[in-house]
């Protein structure tokens, strides 16, 4: 292959992650829950991936676990969250941390070997056959399809087209209004939150079973992070997040292909960029172009439970 | 019609926190001790290990210590922010920097320690605050929410630590090939190893709770803190309050990671912020923000950290502590938003 093809077929690869978890924390956040558990959801769907594909290999059944346990511990902060109205912050990073302390723990057997079964790649005839674009596009695993075509296109659909969408958008924006024009905000809010738990942890399943493809202590990190911000940084919305994510796997792509070519750029300020890079996304734009802060508001009642006696 | 029903209170009262504090740490320590009893340990055994290894010989006691240190000062860090609702999730990188300025002035600076260790304090200090001043700015000015900025900027100080210790300033043929050659000057012990760095502490968390109290600055920024459209509207400097309270913030952990230097480990090193930072959040968040309090919190969670240590042996890594922590964390969030109701009996 090609440098860009590699580069592309790459950044595809290394993006997915960022785009799997960012489309998880959207579908918090549009329902006005602040989820600063990605990290540890990452951490825990990642090692749960390779556990259960060391049990049955077959990398399906390794994603779906994975899915399972982020939905398990999101029905855990969406009750503290959502019901008990719990503070987010503190919730979401306590989810971090018993993520990342409990994925550690259990992951000690499985540390440091290559995943027993993976996500094999997919050639899609004719389209793979495409010059330049054909491999870094067409030649993927399955998952990558889903990330970048299916899911953005559905979520996009469902949120900003249906009745549903914007009953779910009103949660967020107006939780009041809309409780008093019937939507049942607990459950909605409750509904989203462990849904989009179950990507992030898929995202960390995708880190181990298609991407990586090993289990070590701190291989997720910060992406979680990262997407947070990613979230923040494409207003909301999940073709942007998507697009977004799809830009941070090229930067960490040509990082890759920096390291192996030799670029006389050091290591370690290489492994910095992505975190000095998704700073400068979410301060330049505001500062840049004051207009994009309304156009790009977080949903109005982010990180405010809701009290119905205290409308 | 007279029946039992739940009220709200607005703030909930200093007991009902504390209890809500005491049965959150009972219930995650409890969680644990199911686990480990699902892992064939008896957690009873391990409990009096823990107690006996920390409390019955002065090794222990030395160890608890130094760890109630660092603890302390991203503790304190946290909490001065949160003061005018600032969440410093950077803690961890503003230690890791402190230490990283402390030990560049420790190791490259000829000079008795009488006069590198005020450099050095100096360094720390000005290195925590340099690493959080773009947070700072970008909240006050752009209004960027800074709990992700700075949380990123710990990673970037991870791996520059990380980088120097390894490379450039790695100590050729030393005994570690990850980490600096031991820096000259040191804080002097006044107990054992418990160096004169954990009263500099607890000075500074008393002074941070006076100043608080007492002064008028005090006012104004725990004010704007808890309203900020109101400070404003009173006239008060809110955004001038935002940047010199987070400019503090950092700076106090910066300090953390200078002592840890300076008075601990004597050599700069990769993970030298031991996860400190994040939990120091735990210490400030179980102090309910408390200065004072902060104290006593990073005293219980110098004990948690040390039990970790202590169980290394049996099988359990800070990993596992992490994780006990974290549910700790969780169970205090919830029940800090339980201890605001209260059963009335009343008319409907």
């Amino acid at each position: 292959m090609d440098l860009l093809t590699s580069l592309l077929a790459t950044a595809f690869l290394a993006g997915g992650v960022l785009a799997f978890a960012a489309l998880g924390e959207v579908l918090a956040e549009r329902v006005g829950v602040v989820n600063l558990g990605v990290e540890g959801l990452m951490a825990m769907g990642a090692v749960t991936g390779v556990a259960a594909v060391t049990a049955v290999p077959s990398p399906a059944f390794g994603f779906l676990a994975s899915l399972a346990v982020g939905a398990a511990l999101g029905i855990a902060f969406a009750s503290a969250t959502v019901f008990l109205r719990a503070n987010q912050v503190l919730c979401g990073l306590a989810l971090t941390l018993i993520g990342t302390g409990l994925s550690a723990t259990v992951g000690r057997g499985y540390s440091g070997m290559p995943s027993p079964a993976v996500f094999e790649r997919v050639e899609i005839p004719l389209l793979s056959k495409i010059p330049v674009l054909g491999p870094a596009l067409f030649s993927q695993n399955i998952l990558v399809y889903l990330i970048y075509i299916v899911l953005p296109v559905a979520l996009h659909y469902l949120m900003f087209r249906t009745r549903h969408g914007l009953n779910l958008r009103a949660v967020g924006e107006n939780p009041a209004a809309a409780d008093s024009a019937g939507i049942p905000v607990g459950l909605i809010r409750f509904a989203y939150v462990v849904a989009g738990s179950a990507l992030s942890a898929g995202a960390g399943a995708y880190l181990t079973l298609a991407f990586v493809p090993s289990w070590s202590d701190g291989v997720v990190a910060g992406r979680g992070w990262i997407a947070v911000a990613l979230v923040i940084f494409a207003g909301y919305r999940p073709i942007p997040v998507v697009l977004s994510a799809l830009f941070f796997g090229f930067v960490t792509a040509l990082g890759f292909v920096g390291q192996a070519r030799g670029w006389p750029v050091g290591a370690a300020v290489l492994s910095m960029m992505p975190y000095l890079g998704t700073i400068a996304l979410i301060i330049v734009p505001v500062l840049a172009w004051q207009k994009v802060r309304r156009l790009m508001a977080a949903p109005a009642s982010l990180g405010e439970p809701y009290h119905r006696d205290l409308r | 019609m007279v029946e039992w029903r739940l009220q709200r209170l607005p703030s909930a009262g200093t007991g009902a926190a504390l209890g809500a504090r005491i049965a959150a740490v009972l219930l995650a320590l409890g969680v644990a001790a199911v686990a480990l009893v699902l892992a064939g340990q008896n957690p009873f055994a391990l409990a009096a290990q823990v107690i006996r290894a920390t409390f019955g010989s002065t090794f222990g006691l030395e160890d608890l210590g130094l760890l109630l240190i660092p603890l302390l000062l991203t503790g304190l860090s946290v909490a001065v922010g949160q003061q005018i609702g600032v969440w410093n999730i950077g803690a961890e990188g503003q230690f890791y920097i402190g230490a990283f300025a402390a030990a560049a002035v420790g190791l490259f600076l000829p000079g008795s320690a009488a006069l590198i260790l005020p450099l050095m304090f100096v360094a720390g200090a000005v290195g925590g605050m340099f690493w959080i001043l773009v947070p700072t700015l970008a909240r006050a000015y752009a209004g960027v929410n800074e709990l992700i900025t700075t949380l990123l900027l710990n990673f970037v100080a991870a791996l520059l630590v990380y980088y120097v210790a390894t490379g450039p300033w790695r100590e050729r043929g030393g005994v570690s090939n990850s980490a600096t050659a031991r820096i000259p000057a040191e804080i002097p012990e006044f107990w054992g190893l418990v160096h004169w760095g954990l009263p500099a502490g607890v000075l500074m968390a008393l002074g941070f709770a006076a100043l608080l109290a007492y002064s008028r600055w005090g006012y104004e920024v725990r004010f704007a803190g808890s309203n900020a459209k109101a400070a404003r509207y009173a006239g008060m400097p809110v955004r001038r309050h935002l940047v010199t309270v987070m400019l503090l913030s950092g700076m106090i952990a910066g300090i953390g990671g200078m002592l840890e230097i300076a008075g601990t480990v004597h050599r700069l090193q990769g993970g030298i912020s031991n996860n400190f930072g994040y939990l120091g959040i735990m210490v400030a968040v179980l102090a309910r923000n408390s200065c004072l309090g902060v104290i006593a919190s990073a005293a219980f969670m110098a004990v948690i950290l040390n039990a970790g240590i202590v169980l290394q042996t049996q099988g359990l890594t800070s990993a596992t502590v992490l994780a006990i922590t974290g549910l700790i964390l969780f169970l205090t969030a919830v029940g800090d938003e339980v201890s605001h109701y209260r059963i009335v009996r009343g008319k409907v």
